[in-house]
């Protein structure tokens, strides 16, 4: 690219190159058409469209009702359900998110280390993410969880009796916790990309100089990697807190037992589903928009203190 | 570098994305010939249904010629918010399957067509009688047509009966009876993870039988709780009680049950019986190698009133915005007052509400089959009216009932307790609506 000034110089060549790029640039505009088609008719129309519903009462039977801010008032001051959820929600994306980012990261480094058949194990370990949330998982996650399940017939070989995981509710949303840790493949991916760029020297250099495996991993690998640390933790975050498959198959979107896979997905889908309360419904989206908005916000605030950007 | 790496990866995922949905496409309509009629049923079921249902449709359309039924099938929990939404889209099928429950909401918005200016040029139901007509009727107008007669029913294994050498629970046994005989089955049965009876606490057909016996209602006729936390803390006691002395599985296990029939404790094989639907006896059946058989739930005692009811198991009705109106009051007409079809459906749906049709089919059912005639018969004596549809939010209280049994069950909460809270979240659904 030119610099600026050698560009001022050449005064009627600037109009000449501008009005290039502009006709180039509707060139762009004309092939995105799609694309803004996509964006603004199935993206932006809906969600301002829901935002206009959070603001009414809609059974999707009869028309909208405007009412304000009541939906607000109501989630804010006497909604029971919402704060249930809300627990459920929180204690799965805190354990949930660092755990699977933990061992995507061991995995990643397991296999970082120049083993043969790199590719086969990437794809197997990549495997369980792929299966997503179907129903065959809710049966083997039931067949090996439930109280005469596989895991109990194993801890039994010791002598522990444990409860059924799946439906007791202290127990039931590490289950599906446990469920998001298996589905570890695609941050493993990203971490493993990651850490073939980290130049092989500088951990060569590093064990000449003494430097404990332990050492290496915390003064090289971990800053290196804090760019795709922190790449990983915002998608995993955001999915965490929109996860609504994992307690709607393994529920059977009951939410159960008690309240204790209460997701706030699956909360929101039942306001609107199974109650027809679209507009109270749209409002409960509306928080968790604002929930993962703010979220974002302050990892991109605190990032410039942990995340290294330096080459 | 890795900043690089990842900016790319996503780039090249949205792009791919993009991709995919530009080349998509559109799917291919074939133009229809205008004397051509194309119509859509939608119906909630398991296979069998979908099985005879579509055998149905595919005979009116051989004695149709130009005539065709695309039918739809979901289950339950699906079927509703796809009509709902379908419906608000103005796309709804022309030919619906319609539940008493639903049905005052539906007509009262416009969304189903009054069927009486059919009736009887094409569709003649008079051999149904006046009650069955009449549950089809909201506000003078018939909008539902009764696909069968049923009833709630208890099913219950009659094999685990046999083995552990008891007599099955009859028309006359009292919820204390039934208490201590399934008490005795779990007792008898001597297998690990089995207990006689499913916990029928968080069932909403059992809390109304028993209420209706004991002079309450679910509900009153104007849609208002017909109950207290009187009553709901004596229920969720009742079953606590049971718990306590396995005569029903425990929380843990009941949790298991989420509501569908094939997570059902009698379908896993954790107790002997279910509350259900009478017409429901078929479907439970393929679920177990048990032999199945069912009597009426629990009874309230002497001079208890009487707790169940008759109803239309199901309904078809016609959409209000439909274009082959006519066509779709004759399917209609098909389904319950041809011979043909009437052998096809059979009792599935639970048992035809036109007398004709039930003498024509009785002789040719098997012995599951026929006990849902013999059901039905015999528990018109002991029966007491319908009640008005249940009002708006009624679903959500049914979880609600569902979620403060299993808070009793895992010991959160004491009956008592439970039951005031109970019908405080109660009335505060029925206010929202």
């Amino acid at each position: 690219m030119d610099s600026i000034g050698a560009v001022a110089e050449r005064r009627p060549l600037l109009r000449h190159r501008l009005s290039q790029a502009a006709r180039s640039d509707r060139r762009a505009y004309l092939f995105l058409l799609p694309w803004f088609a996509g964006f603004f008719g199935l993206t932006a129309g809906p969600t301002l469209a829901s935002l206009y519903l959070s603001f009414t009462n809609f059974d999707l039977v009869q028309s909208p009702r405007w009412i304000g801010a009541a939906n607000y008032i109501r989630i804010a001051t006497s909604d029971v359900n919402f704060g249930a959820a809300m627990k459920v929600t929180f204690l799965y994306v805190a354990l949930a998110v660092p755990l699977k980012l933990a061992f995507a990261l061991a995995v990643a480094m397991a296999l970082n280390k120049g083993i043969k058949g790199l590719p086969l194990y990437r794809a197997i370990f990549y495997l369980p993410s792929l299966l997503g949330a179907s129903v065959a998982i809710a049966v083997l996650w039931r067949t090996l969880f439930s109280g005469d399940g596989l895991v109990n017939k194993v801890l039994a070989l010791v002598g522990i009796h444990g409860p059924s995981w799946i439906s007791d509710p202290d127990y039931a949303i590490y289950t599906l916790v446990l469920l998001s840790i298996w589905q570890f493949g695609s941050p493993m991916i990203i971490f493993l990309a990651g850490l073939r760029q980290i130049p092989r020297d500088v951990y060569e250099a590093a064990s000449l100089e003494g430097a404990s495996r332990w050492r290496q991993f915390r003064r090289i690998t971990l800053p290196l990697l804090t760019p795709v640390v922190f790449f990983n933790a915002i998608v995993q975050t955001i999915d965490a807190f929109k996860a609504f498959t994992p307690a709607f198959i393994i529920s059977e979107g009951t939410g159960g037992p008690v309240r204790a896979t209460l997701f706030y997905t699956l909360y929101l889908y039942l306001e609107a589903f199974a109650y027809f309360r679209m507009g109270y419904a749209a409002a409960l989206a509306w928080i968790l928009v604002i929930i993962i908005a703010l979220f974002t916000a302050f990892s991109f605030l605190t990032a410039r203190y942990w995340v290294h950007y330096d080459e | 570098m890795a900043r690089h790496l990842v900016g790319r990866r996503k780039l090249l995922t949205a792009g791919l994305g993009g991709l995919a949905l530009a080349s998509a496409g559109f799917p291919a309509f074939a133009p229809a010939r205008a004397e051509d009629k194309r119509l859509r049923m939608f119906w909630w079921g398991a296979k069998d249904r979908a099985d005879r249902t579509f055998k149905v449709n595919a005979l009116y359309a051989a004695h149709n010629p130009g005539v065709t039924i695309d039918g739809e099938t979901l289950g339950w929990g699906d079927y509703w918010p796809r009509l709902a939404t379908q419906t608000a889209g103005r796309n709804a099928p022309d030919i619906l399957q319609m539940d008493y429950r639903y049905i005052f909401e539906y007509a009262r918005r416009g969304a189903l067509l009054p069927l009486d200016e059919y009736m009887p040029s094409l569709l003649n139901i008079a051999d149904f009688g006046k009650d069955a007509i009449d549950s089809g009727r909201v506000d003078g107008k018939v909008y539902g047509v009764s696909l069968g007669l049923n009833s709630t029913a208890l099913l219950y294994s009659k094999t685990a009966f046999e083995a552990a050498g008891l007599k099955p629970p009859t028309v006359e046994t009292s919820w204390a009876d039934y208490a201590a005989l399934f008490a005795e089955l779990t007792k008898a049965t001597k297998k690990e993870g089995f207990w006689g009876s499913a916990d029928g606490g968080g069932s909403e057909t059992a809390l109304e039988v028993w209420l209706r016996q004991h002079g309450k209602a679910l509900y009153d006729k104007d849609g208002k709780l017909g109950f207290g936390a009187a009553e709901a803390a004596e229920w969720l006691a009742l079953w606590d009680d049971m718990r306590k002395r396995k005569a029903c599985v425990p929380a843990d296990v009941q949790a298991l049950d989420r509501g569908s029939y094939d997570s059902s404790m009698i379908a896993l094989g954790k107790a002997a019986t279910a509350f259900e639907h009478s017409n429901l006896l078929v479907t439970f059946q393929t679920l177990t190698k048990d032999k199945l058989a069912m009597t009426m739930y629990p009874q309230g005692g002497s001079g208890a009133k009487p707790g169940q009811y008759l109803k239309p198991s199901q309904m078809l009705s016609v959409y209000a915005r439909t274009k082959f109106a006519p066509e779709a009051a004759r399917i209609v007409n098909f389904f319950v007052e041809d011979p043909e079809a009437a052998k096809i459906l059979s009792v599935e749906r639970g048992v035809p509400a036109s007398a004709m049709m039930r003498k024509l089919i009785t002789p040719e059912l098997n012995e599951l089959d026929q006990q849902s005639i013999v059901y039905i018969s015999m528990v018109s004596e002991r029966v007491g009216p319908l009640p008005a549809p249940p009002p708006n939010g009624a679903g959500e209280i049914q979880r609600t009932l569902r979620r403060v049994n299993e808070e009793v069950g895992f010991a959160r909460q004491t009956p008592s307790a439970a039951g005031k809270q109970f019908v405080d979240e109660a009335k505060s659904i029925l206010e929202r609506g």
